[in-house]
């Protein structure tokens, strides 16, 4: 093997590696460069250079009793493991851990879905279990239950929900961790504890109450390194009768606000369910019919303000913005949500308004193949189809890392976080965008998704990562912070939520040392660093 | 590129295998479908790969379209016929198809032990790439 953990002797290592396949068997421990190799992040902004974090060797226990056996041994020799679901998070680092060196804990193995009750719309599944997984178990028995999947649709509810990850169904869905209801974590010191309800013996509501009793700690599991998350609950969305898109379309530049805000109380009202999104005819895009090149060198000559540009779009009757509002439930109820959409929105001077989509459940299989999967609930992976080279990609990279801060929910914040970004890319010599909208994952807040381009050329990588670290902090100076960012840049961007001299990173601190004294699990994931390893971080380039 | 003891490891007689190593692509031989493949995976979009799926398909091998998407072939086909035994595909696709069923693969014990880049396959689009998917040898054989 090529690297050992940082502090532990080869000895030492080698003799953790003999009890971890007393545990879970020999073929189960991976030692060989060819199989640790594996777990490298396809999308590593290291990739190739020495800083580039990777694996000593991988475990792959196939219970939660060879879970407690393996960290009682990472314990007594201190050595650092990293838990891995199904690995598959792409962008924001994949399978390799933070610190070099670390053991993968490869919970592929499993697998198991526990139980899925259609009367309550609930799941339980092992981290192992991926999208696709429970997708074909709740089809296979024709269950009224749909999966809220992100996009692509290969990694694990488990996984994907520690990490923050979203989906595209129902609000209250697609914020995956808010969407969970009790965990079962194994500790440091290899006690397994479940959260909620699932804390009392023989409890008849885990999947149904998420709070239990006392102060609900189920998030501390998530971006975090105080336990290895072994069993979790989530709440499904009842398969919905049908589904029905409409477009407004407003005229005006300045119309951005008064649009996103009846947006928002469309939503927060509960009238619009599905995930909304906003485009603009006028600038073009992804989705959006192709830029007059007039208007590009309108937006090159004076940006997207540029009152030439205002006119030409008045002048030509193109609308300025457009958002399409998504509706599931009854078909009576959602043309009724609809047209009440419409009302809303006619308080907006020219607003026009086209039915789009109509679909009643279960899809034709020609409507299947015409959809975007992920909103009907099906976990796709069509998107490594149409992200090589395109028109709208014609120098693909080796990948990508998703620069990826929340803003509010405003027109406002939107316009102004365009100029900001604007400038940032122009300062750092970053392709520019005429201008970007964001997506709308959550409900209370917009969040913008950049994508850094990965390649396999060291001096490209480096001034990424390095323009990376500067968006960040421009991002924080007004107030925009990341969600999520790969472990190349979690100490970089956990260092902008300083509040208070850094009190919130102090408390993650005092609680890291508290349960997990040796420092063992995921040392540095989202900036937790280990007490021996703080203020030395090894394994890549300091924040 | 695999390696001769990787491509031995494989569990495909090397001697009956049309895998030209040195640059080549995986193309059939005259004496039909002797590679075992449990399936040859073409690409309708582009030319190349539909005449590649062609002489598989003439020679008497299971060819399966896709259309650039992995996932039909995935979930209904491969993900069941993995579960119960790592068995070897062929293919000339793009990329994001190749990359997708590696890794995919990997969860089945299986590597890809040969990746030819075939060149633009309209000479200015993306490249296509020939590729062998198998299962590694026994005692290695991950999750």
């Amino acid at each position: 093997m090529s690297i050992t953990p940082p502090g532990v002797s080869s000895k030492d290592f080698s003799d953790a590696l003999k009890q971890f396949e007393e545990t879970v068997g020999k073929e189960w421990v991976f030692t060989s460069d060819e199989d640790v190799a594996l777990y490298r992040d396809a999308y590593s902004p290291f990739w190739g250079e020495p800083e580039e974090r990777v694996a000593s060797a991988a475990v792959a226990p196939y219970t939660v009793e060879q879970v407690q056996a393996v960290m009682k041994t990472a314990n007594e020799y201190k050595i650092p493991v990293y838990p891995i679901s199904t690995g598959k998070n792409l962008g924001y680092g994949g399978s390799a851990p933070n610190l070099s060196g670390s053991v993968v804990l490869d919970l592929k193995r499993m697998n198991r879905i526990l139980n899925v009750d259609e009367r309550d719309a609930s799941a339980l599944v092992e981290p192992g279990v991926s999208y696709f997984d429970l997708y074909r178990h709740i089809q296979d028995r024709k269950l009224k239950l749909w999966v809220d999947v992100p996009d692509p649709g290969w990694g694990s509810p488990v996984g994907n929900s520690l990490d923050h990850g979203g989906g595209y169904l129902q609000p209250m869905y697609r914020n995956h961790f808010d969407s969970h209801c009790g965990m079962e974590v194994v500790l440091a010191n290899g006690e397994v504890m479940r959260t909620g309800m699932g804390a009392m013996p023989g409890a008849q509501s885990w999947q149904q109450y998420k709070f239990g009793f006392g102060p609900w700690i189920d998030g501390m599991f998530s971006q975090s390194n105080f336990g290895v998350v072994t069993k979790m609950g989530f709440w499904l969305m009842p398969e919905p009768d049908a589904y029905l898109t409409g477009t407004v379309s407003v005229p005006r530049y300045e119309d951005l606000i008064p649009m996103i805000d009846i947006l928002t109380l469309l939503e927060n009202s509960g009238i619009s369910n599905g995930m909304p999104g906003l485009g603009s005819p006028i600038l073009g895009g992804f989705m959006m019919p192709q830029r007059a090149p007039e208007v590009t060198a309108m937006l090159q000559k004076d940006g997207v303000e540029s009152p030439e540009l205002h006119k030409y779009a008045q002048d030509k009757g193109i609308p300025f913005w457009s958002c399409t509002v998504k509706f599931y439930g009854p078909e009576k109820a959602i043309r009724a949500q609809w047209e009440y959409a419409q009302e809303k929105f006619s308080a907006i001077a020219g607003a026009k308004f086209k039915d789009d989509e109509f679909y009643k459940f279960p899809l034709t299989p020609d409507q299947f193949n015409k959809v975007h999967k992920p909103e009907m609930g099906i976990p796709s992976l069509e998107m490594f189809s149409i992200g090589a080279r395109s028109p709208y990609n014609p120098t693909p990279g080796q990948g990508h890392i998703w620069f990826s801060p929340i803003i509010p929910r405003t027109g406002e914040a939107v316009l102004e976080a365009n100029k900001v970004f604007a400038k940032a890319a122009k300062d750092f010599g970053l392709p520019l965008l005429s201008f970007s909208l964001p997506t709308t994952y959550w409900m209370r807040s917009f969040i913008f998704l950049f994508g850094f381009p990965i390649t396999h050329d060291v001096a490209t990588n480096k001034k990424n990562r390095e323009t990376f670290k500067q968006v960040v902090k421009v991002a924080a100076e007004h107030g925009w912070g990341e969600y999520r960012t790969a472990p190349a840049f979690q100490d970089a961007v956990m260092d902008t939520y300083s509040f208070n001299n850094h009190a919130l990173r102090r408390f993650h601190e005092t609680v890291k040392d508290a349960v997990d004294p040796n420092g063992i699990i995921s040392a540095g994931r989202y900036g937790i660093w280990p007490k021996h390893l703080r203020g030395n971080k090894p394994g890549g380039e300091k924040a | 590129m695999a390696s001769r003891r990787e491509f031995l490891q494989a569990g495909i007689a090397a001697s009956v295998l049309p895998l030209a190593v040195a640059g080549g692509s995986v193309a059939p031989t005259r004496r039909g479908n002797d590679a075992h493949f449990y399936k040859v995976i073409f690409d309708e979009r582009f030319p190349a790969s539909v005449s590649y799926g062609d002489e598989w398909k003439a020679r008497g091998a299971e060819v399966h379209a896709i259309h650039g998407d992995i996932t039909d072939l995935w979930f209904h086909d491969l993900d069941h016929e993995w579960k119960k035994q790592p068995v070897a595909i062929a293919g000339l696709t793009a990329h994001g198809a190749l990359f997708c069923l590696e890794r995919l693969a990997w969860d089945h014990g299986m590597r890809v032990i040969s990746r030819v880049e075939q060149g633009a396959h309209d000479g200015d689009g993306e490249p296509l790439i020939s590729w062998v998917i198998a299962p590694k040898q026994k005692s290695g054989v991950r999750a």
